[in-house]
């Protein structure tokens, strides 16, 4: 059912701080987003770059590890990124004061 | 030719002969049949048939059948009722018939009384048990798509290829005939895109709203959702921002942070609580369980809601205890509102529920439905009437699936094979008046044992199998239905498992022990119905009880018997219907009818027991019995203070 993958993007986005919610395909095109579509796919292109360096820092530090998650922290916001063998679940948050 | 010709006349000829022959055996058969009916039809006339049979038997030299019965019957009525074994009277026919064959006039025997010795050995009761195993309604077919590899296409050659696989060892020539296939395309995940690339340049790619669709409408992409769903959500409710600034001064949070723990009156503090906004507002929290595997998570289930009457009726939530976040890890539903609900002790995957149609449901975790996978039968076979108790009983390789219902009947399940129970066993209590179950549990160490509560305020223990299966004892316990039965969970190195604890809707808990028929003790300390009571599984004095007026107290019998030493109310006005411990001991939960779970926080020193603490309930229990001695003794008048079980009036308690 498309209704659950839709009801736990909107329940995500509807989080206290959360900005937006991005679902991007292996090729790095963004299937699903709440926020805008130039914005999605900025975020959609450069963390797709960003996902894939980051696996071939953990695999070639050792090859049976693999990337499970990833947490950006900035000054203004912070970016989770899940990532999957075919997709890549994204969530831009605000920190929360 | 002419060969043939002939051949074929003599092939004709014989077929007739055999064919002629069957016509004159049916004929002849029908005949006899039709005589034997003439003759059976006549002899219908039991004179005739007696005349038959007395002729046959004086003819080999007995006495005719009538003199014999007649005989027989004087014979009963002289000689006093022996164990009626044929060998007794067979001497005497002997000599009867020997006595008449000179005239067929009655005579008065010489009897003898013959003692015959029988002793009774009862056969050695084993108790076993068969196995079966339900499997989902599959033909055939099934299986032979499990012979056949993937690879095979082309059907005709099915059972050959079956039958090929069989007799060739593994390894060689899987396939049985060596077919020659294409090799398969790689699928990829959106072939349409492969096109795109090569027309436009490696700039931002569009995809239509259409294949977009399709992508989120596929199973993989469910799946990722629900994977990734949860991590997030796990990390989105823990996040703390880790800039915070102590030292611009402490706002709201930082200063409960540095105080927390001095209140030494939060011995019981809330700590979160558990609702969801769509499956658990409105319906009653009608049981909750912990896991034996994760001991983090709680499965609560719940009855059905009056606002959602299109929601389906029975919810069964399975909440986290160690994340943050809001919203349940798992949601199950089915058609009947749900009274009793389970982990399967010894499946990390499986949750039991018992529904109020009488059916037990099982959820599987780890498909993505949320309907039951499996369901018992809506027939007399299994239960009619509503699951109050389910419980999985046993060790990891011999356990079974307990169920009781509400018009006394329990039910034993193998949790392979739903379709019908190992046995069932209908409860009733000496007039054939069966027991109409609220609440059961089963004692620590005696696993054959259990101990019902009921609607009629009696107390019922029995076993479960073996030969006295059934309701043994019946011990009038309170004055209304019971609502609670716990007994003691705390293992340690004195055996306490006999005790329990019972409580109803008048207001009162009480503590019992197998062993007696009477309380040891009773606690009156609350002002309104009692929903539930609970043993701590870590120490072996501690006890929680809930009461309608969403009060939550906290009982430690080797610290004061008369009050609760820690007590609180929940806020909002709905009355609590469930309490349960976690497995380690140091929260408790308590379910309300309005679907709000509260979970408790036990400050370190009162739920972790010390090693003398099960040394001092027994000297505590002691106590209570002197006490309760001296208080009987005082009240009646014969001054007999020896047992508490001689004193037959009740004492005021």
């Amino acid at each position: 059912m498309a209704n659950e993958a839709e009801d736990t993007i909107r329940k995500l986005s509807t989080y206290k701080g959360v900005v937006g919610v991005v679902v991007v395909n292996g090729e790095g095109i963004p299937i699903k987003t709440t926020l805008d579509n130039h914005i999605s796919v900025q975020y959609a292109g450069l963390l797709t770059a960003l996902v894939d360096k980051a696996k071939t820092v953990v695999r070639d530090l050792d090859p049976s590890n693999d990337l499970t998650f990833l947490r950006i922290r900035s000054k203004k916001s912070e970016v989770m990124v899940a990532p999957d063998k075919e997709f890549i679940l994204i969530v831009v948050q605000n920190p929360v004061e | 030719m002419s060969d043939r010709k002939a051949e074929l006349e003599r092939k004709k000829a014989k077929l007739r002969a055999i064919r002629e022959d069957k016509d004159r055996r049916r004929r002849e058969k029908e005949q006899k049949d039709a005589e034997e009916a003439l003759q059976r039809a006549s002899a219908t006339s039991s004179l005739d048939s007696r005349r038959d049979i007395d002729e046959m038997l004086s003819s080999l030299g007995v006495a005719p059948v009538k003199d014999v019965l007649s005989s027989l019957s004087s014979m009963t009525s002289l000689s006093p009722p022996q164990t009626a074994s044929p060998d007794a009277s067979l001497p005497h026919t002997d000599k009867a018939s020997l006595q008449l064959q000179g005239g067929p006039k009655k005579q008065p025997q010489e009897l003898q009384v013959v003692f015959v010795q029988s002793t009774d050995i009862p056969p050695k009761e084993t108790v076993i048990y068969t196995k079966q195993t339900q499997t989902t309604t599959s033909g055939v077919t099934e299986l032979r798509d499990v012979l056949t590899f993937d690879g095979d296409v082309a059907r005709q050659g099915d059972d050959e290829e079956a039958a090929f696989h069989g007799k060739l060892p593994p390894g060689i020539l899987p396939h049985g005939l060596p077919t020659v296939k294409e090799v398969q395309p790689a699928v990829t995940d959106a072939p349409v895109e492969k096109k795109d690339e090569e027309k436009e340049k490696k700039a931002v790619r569009e995809l239509s709203a259409d294949e977009k669709q399709t992508i989120m409408l596929s199973a993989e992409f469910q799946r990722f959702m629900s994977r990734a769903g949860r991590v997030i959500e796990r990390a989105l409710a823990e996040s703390v921002d880790i800039y915070t600034d102590y030292t611009g001064g402490g706002d709201g949070e930082n200063a409960l942070y540095s105080k927390g723990d001095d209140k030494s009156a939060a011995r019981l503090s809330l700590v979160r609580t558990f609702e969801e906004e769509r499956w658990s507002r409105g319906r009653c929290v009608t049981c909750l369980d912990w896991s034996t595997f994760h001991p983090e998570l709680v499965l609560a289930s719940y009855y059905n809601s009056d606002d959602a009457p299109h929601d389906p009726d029975g919810v069964c939530l399975v909440w986290n205890t160690k994340f943050k976040k809001t919203t349940p890890e798992d949601i199950f539903h089915c058609q009947s509102a749900v009274m009793s609900a389970t982990f399967a002790r010894f499946h990390p995957n499986l949750i039991l529920g018992g529904t109020y149609s009488g059916q037990i449901v099982l959820w599987d975790n780890r498909v993505q439905k949320r309907t039951p996978v499996q369901r018992t039968p809506l027939s007399s076979v299994a239960h009619t009437h509503p699951v109050y108790c389910l419980s999985v009983i046993g060790s990891q390789n011999a356990h079974n699936l307990i169920s009781v219902s509400t018009d006394g009947r329990l039910c034993s399940w193998s949790l392979d094979m739903l379709s019908q129970p190992q046995e069932t066993l209908e409860l009733q209590h000496r007039q054939a008046k069966p027991v109409a179950v609220t609440c059961m549990d089963c004692p620590q160490t005696m696993l054959n044992n259990f101990v019902l509560g009921s609607e009629d305020g009696n107390v019922y223990t029995g076993c479960l199998y073996g030969q006295r299966a059934g309701v043994t004892e019946c011990v009038e316990a309170h004055a209304g239905p019971l609502t609670g039965v716990s007994c003691h969970a705390a293992a340690g190195p004195v055996d306490l498992a006999h005790l329990y604890l019972t409580c109803s809707v008048d207001w009162s808990v009480k503590l019992w022990s197998l062993k007696e028929s009477k309380p040891l003790y009773s606690f009156e300390d609350n002002g309104d119905y009692l929903v539930d009571v609970r043993w701590s599984p870590a120490h072996p004095a501690l006890f929680a009880a809930a009461d309608a007026a969403s009060r939550l107290d906290l009982w430690n019998l080797n610290r004061d018997t008369e009050v609760p030493i820690a007590s609180v109310q929940a806020e909002g006005g709905a009355a609590f219907s469930r309490v349960s411990w976690s497995p380690a001991g140091s929260l408790v939960t308590a379910g309300d009818d309005r679907g709000k779970i509260s979970v408790y926080e036990l400050a370190e020193q009162v739920w972790s027991p010390r090693h003398d603490e099960w040394n001092k309930l027994v000297y505590t229990l002691q106590e209570l019995r002197n006490n309760q001695a001296d208080d009987d003794a005082a009240l009646s008048p014969p001054p007999s203070l020896s047992s508490i079980a001689s004193i037959a009036s009740n004492p005021l308690r």
